[in-house]
Formats: structure tokens, sequence, C-alpha cells
């Protein structure tokens, strides 16, 4: 169990709940994660706005980035 | 997600241990600046640096290092809050099932769509899709670290015993659905999760759902 409750979207306001709906539009879920950071909606929005800036198509293949998103998450023990 | 772009599983697999596996020189320079990155304080030193200076413009250092940034960041929250893994909603993975039936698909190609839904979007360890032939399973989709029985009797094992009872069945981390047309089964699907606890109330409804579209196709 997570130490958090993570919202659902009925439980979030206008802007958060339309991130949430893109996310189960696009792979079919809503991240735990996001759900438990929607609590402080401000941060939630920018942290979605950073990740997709920083995990999106850039200068440095997508590909490439998701493996280093696999090693960093596997050294840590953390399931990505 | 890494596999939606295009990672192959041989990539994933190597990531255990990138030293070990043969990829190319840019790519092992980037993992070894991810891990001197992850590693306690995050000191790297200067060889591994230079490394990935050699292959990467200063722009996609900066893009490199927010990655591994980022990465630690949402790694430490989840542990330290104990953010469990997302799975994936129980009407997509049907939607999702309906869809890979839906094209005309040859039964054994199906049932292995279908096993690679449930164990990528459940993230169970063991899934086992059979067909009933006569009095007989036989085995038409697996996915897990084990070897399974390729042809269990009814009554025999976890598979058989639900073919001959027709009825649902949890065990522990262990959820055995029949696959029933007419009340008669037609097949089994088995699912294994990865803890005691692992099949909770979203996970029975799911599975049941899943052999109501599989039925259609095992008769």
């Amino acid at each position: 169990m997570g130490r958090l409750s993570r919202l659902r979207p009925d439980q979030v306001g206008e802007d958060i709940r339309s991130l949430f709906e893109t996310f189960l539009r696009e792979r079919g879920n809503i991240p735990n994660m996001f759900r438990t950071a929607a609590h402080r909606p401000e941060i939630l929005s920018t942290m979605l706005a950073h990740f997709r800036a920083v995990m999106g198509p850039g200068t440095v293949p997508v590909a490439l980035k998701e493996m280093l998103a696999v090693r960093v998450s596997r050294i840590n023990s953390c399931d990505y | 997600m890494a596999k939606q772009f295009g990672v192959s599983d041989a990539a994933l697999d190597g990531l255990k241990d990138p030293g070990r596996h043969p990829f190319p020189p840019e790519q092992k320079a980037a993992f070894l600046f991810a891990d001197a990155m992850t590693d306690g304080p995050g000191h790297v030193p200067d060889p591994v640096y230079q490394e990935v200076r050699r292959h990467f413009s200063e722009a996609q250092v900066v893009e490199i290092a927010c990655v591994v940034g980022l990465f630690n960041y949402f790694n430490r929250f989840n542990n330290a809050l104990h953010v469990e893994v997302t799975l994936t909603d129980p009407d997509v993975i049907v939607r999702l099932v309906e869809e890979a039936g839906a094209v005309g698909i040859a039964v054994a190609d199906f049932c292995d769509r279908v096993a690679d839904i449930l164990h990528q979007g459940r993230r169970y360890i063991r899934v086992g899709i059979y067909q009933r032939d006569k009095d007989r399973l036989v085995l038409r989709a697996w996915r897990g670290a084990s070897s399974p029985p390729t042809s269990p009797g009814l009554g025999e094992g976890d598979a058989g015993v639900t073919g001959q009872s027709g009825v649902t069945r949890v065990a522990g981390p262990l959820l055995v659905v029949p696959v029933l047309v007419d009340g008669a089964v037609v097949g089994v699907i088995e699912v294994e999760g990865d803890r005691p606890a692992a099949i909770d109330e979203e996970d029975r409804p799911l599975v049941e759902r899943v052999a109501t579209v599989l039925a259609a196709r095992l008769t």
C-alpha cells in the first residue's frame, strides 16, 4: 500500500483532470506517482511539464533516454 | 514504456549489467555516466564525463543529466512514499483484448497477444492460456520464468483443476479462471501475481471479462 492516498480524476480540479484524461488516453493508466502528487496540483502540473520536456523529443534519442530511465530506476530498486 | 520507443527485450535485459552487453560506445558512455551520477552522492569522475562529452554535444549532456536527475528524483519520491507500480486500467485491458481479437487473427496468435496484454498491463509474473481438447488442456500462450506443463489433463495441476470444475479459483497470488461457452469449459486462463496478496478486487472480474472475450475464439 502507498503511504499517501492517490487521487482519482473525480477528486481533482479541472486542470489536473484533463492531464489525467490525457494519460488514460495515451497509455491506459494514470501513473500512481502523479495521482499521489495531485495533492499539490501546482507542483504536479510543473512536474508533468518538466517530465515531458526532459523525456520528449529533444537532442538525444528518446530510446536512449528511456534506457537511462530504466537503468537509473534499476539502481534505485524502483520499478519503472 | 521503453518498449514503445523501440527498446528491444535484449537491450532491456542488458541494462542489468550494461558493461557486459554489446551496447554502442555512446550508449555505454551514457550508462556509465548515469551509474556514477546515481551512486552515492553522485560524483562523476573526469574520465567518465570526458567519455560522455566525446560522444555528445553540450546540449545533449544537459539532456542526459536531466534524465538521470529526473529519475533519481522520481525514484526517491516513489520509494520514500511507497508509491505502488501503476497497473493498466481493467477497462483498457478489456478494450485491448477486444481489439486484438477483432482483426481476423489466428487463435494461437490471439492467445499470445492476450498473454502479453495481461503480463505487461498487470505485471503478472505468470500468465498461461489453455484451450481444451477433449479431456486435456493444450497450452496456447505462456509468459513467465518457469516452463509450464504443456498439456495437463483435466484435474491435473492449477489449470487442470479449474478445467474440470469450471469454477474460478483464487489461491494466494494465483488466479485461475475458466473460459466458458454455454457453461462448458473451452479453455483456462491462469495468472500469478508477484506477491501473496497481489490478486485484488480488480483482478478477478478483469480476468473473467477477458475469458468472456476469449470464449468466442476458443470454441
